[in-house]
């Protein structure tokens, strides 16, 4: 079961990379976190599973949806930067030797009886829960700033300190250039 | 209280640094009584600590980690130049308040120059190879923004980078010696490699020696890395006083000195330090002989003077060597200085339209003069007692050949530095401009330096005393003056040195009836006058490192896969290894 | 040497992630591979949180992995639609100004 999910999973995210058309590619990423939910599931991390499957499937997905709309497709032809091959081949090696190296074949052990999850969350990971309070506030306020669309006019004062500073640097030109002396 | 004095002499001059800086632009009077304030604070605790010399680490502050202590050393060697430093760096202050003055951005150009004094003062007194490397790399960078302090004139700012590159080859050497030092001994210490030097494995040892010979002849421009320094001329002149006179260049005589006892076991060593010495010395000597700018024509001579510096610390005279390094900054500084004073007044360098300056500016008269006793070696001067005390070391240590060859190298120095006196002072005015003594901010130093140059060789003694005392690992022999000059006037060689350099005076004085002779060698001037091809060859060299540069700048694509790519394969790379050898 | 088909999953994932991230021409696209990437070492802490027995540990940890990914994901996205506005173009290639 575990194997057929991981399988659907990769299969997945490869058509999701593979998608000519920008919307398909946000689905297909939908379909993996929705694989990746059920998956969570079954490893006995219910928490993640419901968090992954109604932020990554639901929320990524129509903000992807939303950007893909206002910022469109890109109609240039492919020209890779980099050569497919190359790419691939970085893509299999890296996986390949973190395998060598990792020590994947550990058996799994049972899980030892612990706070519960909201405890854990709440309690033990209180910090990592401020920090992520503290970053949403941060991206909301990058998003914000990002989309605003009105340019503020340059009010009078400014307009002066910009002539001010131009007539500045026309007088040191002209000093400049004055300046014939033997540099001793 | 010796940590006390260190601190002083070395944050008060950073201090310095930061205040006139942030004085601002706007107040330059202000920031011209403050440099000196505080270059003159400096150069006080220097003295001070003259007198409390030891050879043991009076600071130990560790920097945590791999990089070792920060220790600090007042043995005689760094005692000595961290004086000369703070003193002649606290009068060029003195004299730029004067020189300087009008000029813009006086912010930066004081803080450089204290930035540079501090820097140069820790130099030599620590006891940590890393951190030497730390000072010699500000020291640097000093140079190479004050030499192109009017960065919009592309000529200075072609010399700067010309000098910056040349001594950075040498910091290079003393970064790899710091670190082998590190690998083999566990430490960065001066004390610790000097004493376990034996030690070394022979290939290791000799890398290291023959690296810090580089490193030194590229500091102090030594054959072959000697064409930055006549280029760093488009300085300020009392940076070029300061820096390519009194200090910087010295840091290289000062290594050699340093690691002399570790290096001299080194096969060949020795005679190739003697070399390049020589070579330097005679070859710079010519060069001076036909340069027509002042500055250049006293910038070879320093490069000669190095010469013979370097010479002696290869032929085994540590103490000569370091005597005549005191005696060179001070008559080597008083003459930039009155060189500046005469560029400044006859608004020229070149020798050519000068001339009949003795009328009216008769105290510059008078000090140069005095600098130029000092060069050639006359009786009254330090740079006699020095000088001698040099050629000596060569004569009892040193090959006989290379001998004789810095005896004529004398004679020639004389006859340069008459030279520079006759057309600057002597004869007709050639340019018609008005022409005046300077004032008092920059008569001051000059009479200073003068008195020293025609006083401190009494200090043989003392000097030669502190050198034991505190440098155990070289080996050193004190006496006390009159001891040294009765050796020196003793010696018949002296007395065969005296009637080269006379006839190198007479040589000049006689000229105009030699006129067939000196017409003869003229492709070799003109061929001097090139430099000798070297400065070709470091076009060449600067032209194929840029060349190499804007080549790699292929690989800045500014392209976001490429930049992924670049760091999956560094990751492949880590991992790789990891398998391999982790 | 077994690999659970877990272990497998994220190094499947893990190269799909890189190779998408490396091919893409469109920074949407580099979005997309990104939260795969992120997918993977989410997938990855809960496996070590399998092998380890400390699975509620692994879950606080990865929770807070998908709250910043996402942040990154949504404020990726707002530049997206700027720099679309204002370059009138999403390719990579176009928009890089770094060059040496």
């Amino acid at each position: 079961m575990t194997a057929v999910l991981v399988g659907a999973a990769i299969l997945a995210a490869i058509m999701a990379t593979r998608a000519a058309r920008l919307l398909s590619s946000a689905l297909w990423l939908a379909a993996v976190s929705a694989l990746l939910s059920v998956l969570f599931f079954d490893l006995g991390a219910p928490q993640v599973a419901v968090i992954e499957l109604s932020v990554g499937a639901g929320l990524v997905t129509v903000l992807f949806i939303f950007a893909i709309n206002l910022a469109g497709e890109a109609g240039k032809p492919p020209a890779a930067v980099v050569p497919a091959w190359l790419a691939a081949g970085i893509a299999v090696l890296v996986p390949v030797l973190l395998a060598a190296l990792a020590a994947f074949e550990a058996v799994a052990t049972p899980a030892e009886p612990g706070p519960a999850f909201a405890e854990m969350l709440w309690q033990q990971r209180g910090l990592d829960v401020l920090v992520q309070i503290v970053l949403i506030f941060a991206g909301v306020l990058g998003l914000l700033g990002l989309l605003a669309e009105v340019e503020a006019p340059l009010g009078r004062s400014a307009v002066k300190e910009v002539v001010a500073r131009r007539e500045q640097d026309l007088l040191a030109l002209e000093s400049a250039a004055r300046k014939e002396e033997v540099r001793v | 209280m010796t940590a006390l004095l260190i601190g002083l002499t070395i944050g008060l001059a950073w201090f310095g640094a930061l205040t006139v800086w942030l004085v601002g632009d706007a107040r330059p009077r202000l920031q011209h009584i403050l440099a000196s304030v505080f270059a003159a604070g400096a150069g006080c605790a220097s003295i001070a600590l003259l007198f409390r010399a030891g050879a043991d680490p009076v600071l130990r502050i560790p920097l945590g980690g791999s990089f070792g202590d920060l220790t600090m050393v007042p043995d005689g060697l760094g005692v000595f130049l961290t004086a000369v430093a703070a003193v002649i760096g606290a009068l060029v202050v003195v004299f730029s308040a004067e020189y300087m003055r009008g000029e813009a951005e006086l912010g930066r150009y004081y803080a450089l120059v204290l930035l540079f004094i501090g820097a140069m003062c820790g130099l030599v007194l620590t006891g940590s190879m890393l951190v030497m490397f730390i000072c010699w790399e500000i020291t640097a960078f000093c140079s190479y923004a004050l030499i192109s302090f009017h960065n919009d004139d592309p000529k200075a700012v072609a010399g700067g980078i010309k000098a910056l590159i040349m001594t950075q080859l040498g910091g290079v050497g003393l970064l790899a010696g710091a670190l082998l030092g590190y690998a083999y001994f566990g430490d960065y210490e001066i004390s610790t490699f000097l004493a376990r030097a034996p030690g070394l494995p022979p290939t290791v040892l000799a890398l290291a020696a023959y690296g810090a010979l580089i490193a030194a002849a590229a500091k102090s421009a030594q054959v072959p890395f000697h064409t930055w320094l006549p280029d760093a001329m488009q300085a300020p002149t009392p940076v070029t006083a300061l820096i390519h006179a009194a200090t910087m260049v010295n840091a290289g005589v000062y290594l050699l000195a340093r690691f002399f006892p570790a290096f001299q076991s080194v096969p060949g060593w020795s005679t190739a330090v003697v070399i390049v010495g020589l070579l330097t010395a005679l070859l710079a000597g010519c060069m001076a002989l036909v340069a027509v700018d002042l500055k250049r024509a006293l910038a070879y001579s320093t490069v000669s003077q190095l010469g013979y510096m370097v010479y002696a610390v290869g032929a085994g005279g540590v103490f000569a060597s370091q005597f005549h390094l005191m005696s060179h900054s001070l008559f080597k500084a008083l003459l930039f200085l009155a060189a500046g004073t005469v560029i400044h007044a006859a608004r020229t360098r070149d020798m050519r339209k000068m001339g009949g300056l003795a009328r009216e500016m008769p105290f510059v008269r008078t000090v140069f003069v005095v600098g130029f006793l000092g060069l050639a070696g006359i009786p009254i001067a330090n740079g006699f007692l020095s000088k001698e005390l040099v050629l000596e070391s060569g004569l009892v240590h040193g090959p006989r050949w290379a001998f004789w060859i810095m005896v004529l190298t004398a004679g020639l120095t004389a006859l340069y530095g008459l030279r520079m006196l006759t057309l600057v002072f002597a004869g007709k005015r050639r340019d018609p401009a008005h022409l005046h003594d300077p004032g008092p901010a920059m008569r001051v130093p000059l009479a200073a330096l003068a008195l020293g140059t025609l006083s401190t060789w009494a200090l043989a003694g003392p000097f030669s005393g502190l050198l034991e005392r505190t440098l155990p690992h070289h080996d050193l022999h004190a006496q006390g003056t009159s001891q040294w000059a009765q050796e020196v006037l003793a010696a018949p060689v002296t007395w065969a040195v005296m009637a080269v350099v006379l006839a190198g005076l007479g040589l000049w004085w006689l000229r105009s009836r030699m006129e067939p002779i000196t017409r003869t060698p003229l492709p070799l001037a003109r061929a001097l006058g090139a430099g000798l091809g070297f400065d070709y060859l470091n076009d060449r060299f600067a032209a194929a490192t840029l060349g190499a540069a804007s080549g790699l700048r292929r690989l800045q694509t500014g392209q976001l896969s490429w930049n992924v790519m670049g760091m999956l394969l560094a990751l492949v790379a880590l991992l790789a290894a990891l398998l391999l050898w982790g | 040497m077994s690999i659970s088909p877990l272990a497998l999953g994220v190094l499947g994932l893990l190269g799909v992630g890189f190779y998408a991230l490396v091919v893409s021409k469109n920074l949407i696209r580099t979005l997309i591979a990104l939260q795969i990437l992120v997918k993977s070492a989410v997938l990855g802490l809960l496996l070590a949180g399998t092998l380890s027995g400390k699975l509620q540990l692994a879950q606080s940890l990865a929770v807070t992995a998908i709250v910043a990914d996402t942040v990154v994901a949504v404020v990726g996205m707002a530049f997206a639609v700027q720099i679309r506005r204002r370059m009138g173009t999403l390719d990579l290639r176009d928009l890089a100004q770094l060059r040496g």
